[in-house]
């Protein structure tokens, strides 16, 4: 009878495994119902079923779990895994190793470990030491917390919240190629978001294309006698005739400038309502195509990050046109025509380095030019105290004044002498 | 204007350059003691009462003063006019505006107003006619009297009485009134009780006489307010010099006809500078200076055209919530100005070329409802912070276009209202070779504009942009909300600050939190892709800088330090309290090292005040003297051109 029971248990347990597995992956949960619906335990017997379940968990193939309502549910485990299991010398590994396992691509810290399964750091060490010898485990870290030693099952890869996702390299944040990426993206926003003039389009004819993606110069049809406004500022304006007339613009200089290059190649603002304005879409599409992220690909979530962050610089700004969201760059007639990778190949033989990696110059203020914007010492400045404005020694390097205060005593004999002889030549 | 210790102290610096040290001294114990009396004064600065007397005539006669007698008492209060006083600052800027805007007679003018102060209009007529007089018997004198330059700016008591209507008609110049002098709490105080006494004799009760109370007190305080506009107003029933001129015939200028237009003004008047308005001319430069920088010079000048029609009779940047509030109301909506494109096509010279600084593009590329979308109401203030997010949710007052399909044309032949004397025919000829038969067969085509439409265009680039600089309210009328291209341009001036001082990675940080609210640190890393230790050394930096701040929040009860939250925030009003606090110490930086300077150079300066040396000094100084006075000067220009460029910064921050 005794025999004769457990062959049958052993029986239904295969049969009930092998059913099981067809029906969903190792992550499914199967109810009390669940198991009894799939029509192999005679009669419905809760208490066989209840035999059968407690001789599959003994061999680690179906691991209980609380269930989405509630009640007890139960998920399967492969067999190579369940051997996994069962291969290990006592109830301690095998407690450490379902942690691990439970963990997923994540990884668990050994603290948390030693903290469920309530056991000491000696004993932990015995049993990382049996899973490492195995092959089953390995120890990870991870970007969020790079200083906690953690554990992974050794045949999952850590997920991109353990590594940082496609921006980190070896748990580092990964600064050149975000870099590198930021001009790429910069560079295509700019030129998508903006008209490129080509110079000296003005007698029509064929122009130079820039390069892909960029809304391509036509002939301009006025080439006639009219003028830039640019150039009219500097003319003589009569009084009470013009008030007002932007101040920004005028400069003696430009009239003549203008006359010999018509043109300027330049970047210039779309008129409003334009459809073509980049967005994140595009811009995903883009670095795919261009293929310069071999080893990672960069999902949309991914660029709309790098994308907020040229936002957050001042680069770039989003502009909604329908319901289109798009992106152009700020300032455009201030953007350079120079090609991103002309620029980095510049940068390189060391051309123009105090200008920035991508967009123009930042702009500067009355304050921040001043020695005192910058002044390490400002808050201690005080007419009086140890440090003074009169006293100042950026004020006089600012006016270029510096070398004068070297010779302070030199320039004290003059004096005197200077000033009895200046008294005596004075008059005509 | 807030007045804080270092306004104070900047202020009384300016006074002393400007007016020397007597007048500076007065105003800062004025400052220090709030309301005196002369008697008060005599007590505190140990001074005899007529050099006291002096000096508070200097500071009366440059505006730098208010008193309040009241009825019977034997001595008037003083108090100091601080914003005033911080003006005398902008006097430079003041006077290049008015030279580009009303040519350099006009600049001459207002320099001697400047100078001298308040006048009366019969002293500077007295004045400019000496040295007219004097310059024609130099002319005589001069052996060749056809190539003899005069070097004098106004040249006849005419010219000048046409310069002063212009400049009382664009109200740069004001009139001196009884009520000049009285501050503004006296002129609110006074005035309430007139309202109390004409009208609500028995007291203010109940909701509906409150505000009834209010828009009377409102009323009686324009009243009052638009006393030293009076003349403008004289001015004005004669017809102004701009209707006049258009009856002439169009004529740009003609100085004769114009003088004899102009009546003469009443010599016993006292004219002064107000400063207010120039606050607005000066807001408007620097608005165009912005539009140039985001979008082009040719744009920029468009919106300078469109700035001048708007701002004509806008009288001040600010406006008071006490007086401003009430009236000039349509169905509780204050009256909205507006320009519309005929007036601005109107005023643009003819040699500006309005294709340039315009990108070109196929009409399959453009959406017209949404370029042309007409906001008649100023979008909440809230879409500000929103800026510079992404993935916000469309506001609703942009729902409207959400049904924007592509294939909406981008119809060249928009017709515009019939303009006068402008194009008068271009219905019919030039325009139509791109309107009529291109439209039809190819999208792909790039679009050709005509004038107007081109106007168009770069009105609508302005009105596109997320600065706000200006909002389409209505078919071919336009305005602008300046409270919000304001804010925005504040914001972007605090971010050069901030990104000068911390750097680019600083500006992204500040963005950030202004972005996104208060923020734990744990967050910031992922949002900014930034290194953690680098983070962490950046924003100690700005917090010491004071763009950021921290503000701890206990998870339990006991507030453990380990267990608390800190979050990150950067407040704006905060870093803008900060910049100013600290423009102010520069400006007063600089006047002290130009102290210092004078002081190590004190030798040369006395001598070239001598008046045989005035003016010779290449010839009378040596060598070495001369270089040294003109490294002073140019240090000294420096300094002077330093103080107005923060000013700048200051001018944006706070008054516009």
């Amino acid at each position: 009878m005794e025999e004769g029971e457990a062959a049958k248990v052993d029986i239904l347990k295969n049969t009930l495994y092998d059913t099981v597995i067809q029906h969903g992956s190792n992550t499914r949960l199967f109810t009390q119902s669940d198991l009894l619906d799939l029509d192999i335990i005679p009669h419905r017997n809760l208490q066989l079923l209840l035999q059968v379940i407690q001789a599959l968990t003994n061999d680690k193939l179906l691991v209980g779990v609380t269930g989405g309502q509630g009640g007890l549910a139960w998920k399967y485990r492969s067999r190579e895994d369940a051997k996994k299991y069962t291969s290990l010398p006592d109830e301690t590994t095998m407690l450490v190793y379902q942690a691990i396992d439970e963990a997923g691509n994540d990884g668990i810290w050994k603290r948390t470990i030693e903290n469920r399964v309530n056991i000491s750091d000696a004993v932990m060490k015995v049993c990382i030491k049996i899973l490492e010898q195995r092959g089953y485990i390995a120890s990870m870290r991870s970007v969020e917390q790079p200083n906690r030693k953690m554990y992974i099952r050794a045949d999952l890869r850590p997920s991109h919240r353990a590594t940082g996702g496609p921006w980190f390299t070896d748990g580092q944040l990964d600064g050149s190629f975000i870099e590198t990426l930021e001009g790429v993206v910069f560079e295509f926003i700019k030129g998508r978001g903006a008209y490129h003039q080509a110079p000296g389009a003005g007698s029509g004819g064929a122009t130079r294309i820039p390069k892909r993606g960029v809304v391509t110069a036509a002939p301009t049809v006025t080439a006639g006698t009219k003028r830039s406004a640019k150039e009219i500022t500097s003319d003589d304006v009569t009084p009470a005739a013009t008030p007002g007339r932007p101040v920004a613009v005028a400069s003696p200089a430009s009239a003549a400038a203008a006359k010999s290059a018509r043109k300027p190649e330049m970047f210039l603002p779309m008129p409003a309502g334009y459809k073509g304005y980049p967005t994140i879409h595009d811009i995903t599409e883009f670095i795919h195509q261009l293929g310069i992220t071999s080893n990672t690909t960069l999902g949309e979530n991914d660029i709309r990050q790098l994308v907020e962050v040229l936002i957050f610089d001042g680069l770039i700004e989003p502009i909604k046109v329908g319901k289109r969201r798009g992106f152009r760059a700020l300032r455009p007639t201030k953007q350079s025509t120079i090609p991103y990778n002309i620029r980095a190949k510049e940068m390189q033989n060391g051309i123009g380095l105090h200008l920035p990696h991508t967009g123009v110059l930042p702009p500067t203020n009355g304050l921040t030019e001043a020695p005192c914007g910058r002044c390490p010492v400002f808050d201690l400045c005080e007419e009086g105290g140890t440090v003074s404005p009169s006293t100042c020694v950026y004020f006089m390097e600012w006016l270029g004044l510096e070398e004068k205060k070297k010779e302070g005593d030199g320039v004290a004999e003059v004096k005197v002498e200077a000033g009895s002889d200046g008294k005596g030549s004075a008059p005509p | 204007m807030n007045v804080t210790k270092t306004v104070a102290e900047l202020c009384a610096l300016i006074i002393d350059e400007m007016y020397g040290e007597l007048p500076s001294r007065i105003f800062s114990m004025l400052l220090t003691r709030g309301r005196s009396t002369i008697l008060d004064l005599e007590q505190s600065m140990e001074m005899t009462r007529s050099k006291i007397r002096h000096g508070l005539a200097v500071l009366q006669q440059y505006n730098l003063l208010y008193w309040h007698l009241d009825p019977g008492a034997q001595h008037a209060f003083y108090e100091a006019n601080v914003e005033n006083a911080y003006y005398l600052i902008r006097a430079g800027k003041i006077l290049e505006m008015v030279e580009t805007s009303y040519g350099p007679p006009a600049k001459d003018v207002m320099q001697n107003l400047l100078l001298s102060g308040q006048t009366r209009i019969g002293d500077l007529v007295v004045a400019y006619q000496e040295r007219i007089e004097q310059d024609n018997k130099q002319k005589a004198a001069s052996p060749d009297e056809e190539s003899y330059k005069s070097n004098l700016l106004v040249k006849s008591t005419g010219q000048l009485n046409s310069v002063i209507c212009r400049l009382v008609e664009a109200e740069l110049i004001d009139l001196v009134t009884a009520d000049t002098f009285e501050s503004p709490d006296d002129i609110l105080k006074k005035v309430e009780k007139e309202v109390n006494d004409k009208h609500f004799y028995g007291g203010v009760r109940g909701t509906k006489a409150k505000i009834e109370y209010q828009e009377k007190l409102a009323e009686r305080l324009r009243e009052v307010r638009s006393e030293p506009k009076s003349l403008k107003r004289k001015l004005e029933q004669n017809g102004s010099s701009a209707k006049r001129r258009k009856l002439l015939g169009g004529g740009m200028t003609n100085g004769l006809v114009e003088d004899e237009m102009d009546p003469a003004l009443d010599p016993q008047q006292v004219i002064r500078v107000n400063y207010e308005k120039c606050t607005v001319d000066l807001r408007n430069r620097r608005l165009v200076q912005y539009a140039s920088d985001l979008f082009g010079d040719t744009t920029s000048y468009v919106y300078a055209q469109l700035l001048r029609h708007l701002t004509k009779d806008i009288s001040r940047c600010r406006l008071d919530p006490l007086v401003d509030h009430y009236g000039e109301k349509e169905d509780g909506v204050p009256a909205q100005k507006f320009v519309t494109t005929a007036e601005i096509l109107d005023s643009l010279k003819t040699a500006i070329d309005l294709s340039v600084g315009l990108g070109k593009t196929t009409r399959k590329m453009l959406s017209k409802k949404a370029a042309t979308a007409i906001h008649p109401r100023p979008p909440m203030m809230k879409s500000l912070i929103q800026e510079a997010e992404v993935q916000g949710d469309a506001s609703s007052d942009e729902e409207d276009d959400a049904e924007t399909t592509d294939d909406e044309d981008y119809d060249g032949d928009y017709k515009p209202p019939p303009l006068k004397g402008v194009n008068g025919n271009h219905g019919t000829n030039g325009v139509n070779g791109v309107n009529g038969s291109a439209r039809a067969d190819d999208k792909d085509q790039e679009i050709v504009w005509d004038r107007p439409n081109q106007l168009r265009q770069h009105l609508l680039i302005l009105a596109e942009s997320n600065q706000h600089l200006v909002r389409h309210c209505g078919i071919d009328e336009w305005t602008v909300d300046f409270e919000l291209v304001m804010a925005s341009m504040r914001v972007s001036e605090l971010d050069t600050v901030i990104e000068q001082t911390t750097g680019p990675k600083g500006l992204r940080l500040a963005r950030i939190l202004r972005a996104r609210g208060k923020l734990d640190e744990k967050a910031l890393p992922t949002i900014a892709m930034m290194q953690k230790a680098e983070l962490q050394r950046k924003l100690l930096e700005m917090q010491s800088a004071g763009f950021v701040h921290v503000q701890e929040v206990p998870r339990e009860p006991k507030a453990d330090v380990k267990k608390s939250f800190f979050l990150w925030y950067s407040d704006l009003d905060k870093t803008r309290d900060r910049v100013l606090d600290t423009s102010y110490r520069t400006m007063m930086h600089c006047i002290q090292v130009l102290e210092a300077l004078r002081h190590k150079d004190r030798d040369v300066l006395s001598t070239t005040r001598r008046s045989d040396v005035k003016g010779k000094e290449e010839e009378m100084l040596r060598q070495e003297y001369f270089q040294r006075y003109k490294r002073f000067l140019q240090s000294e220009k420096m300094l002077f051109s330093q103080i107005m460029r923060v000013d700048d910064l200051v001018a944006i921050l706070r008054d516009f």
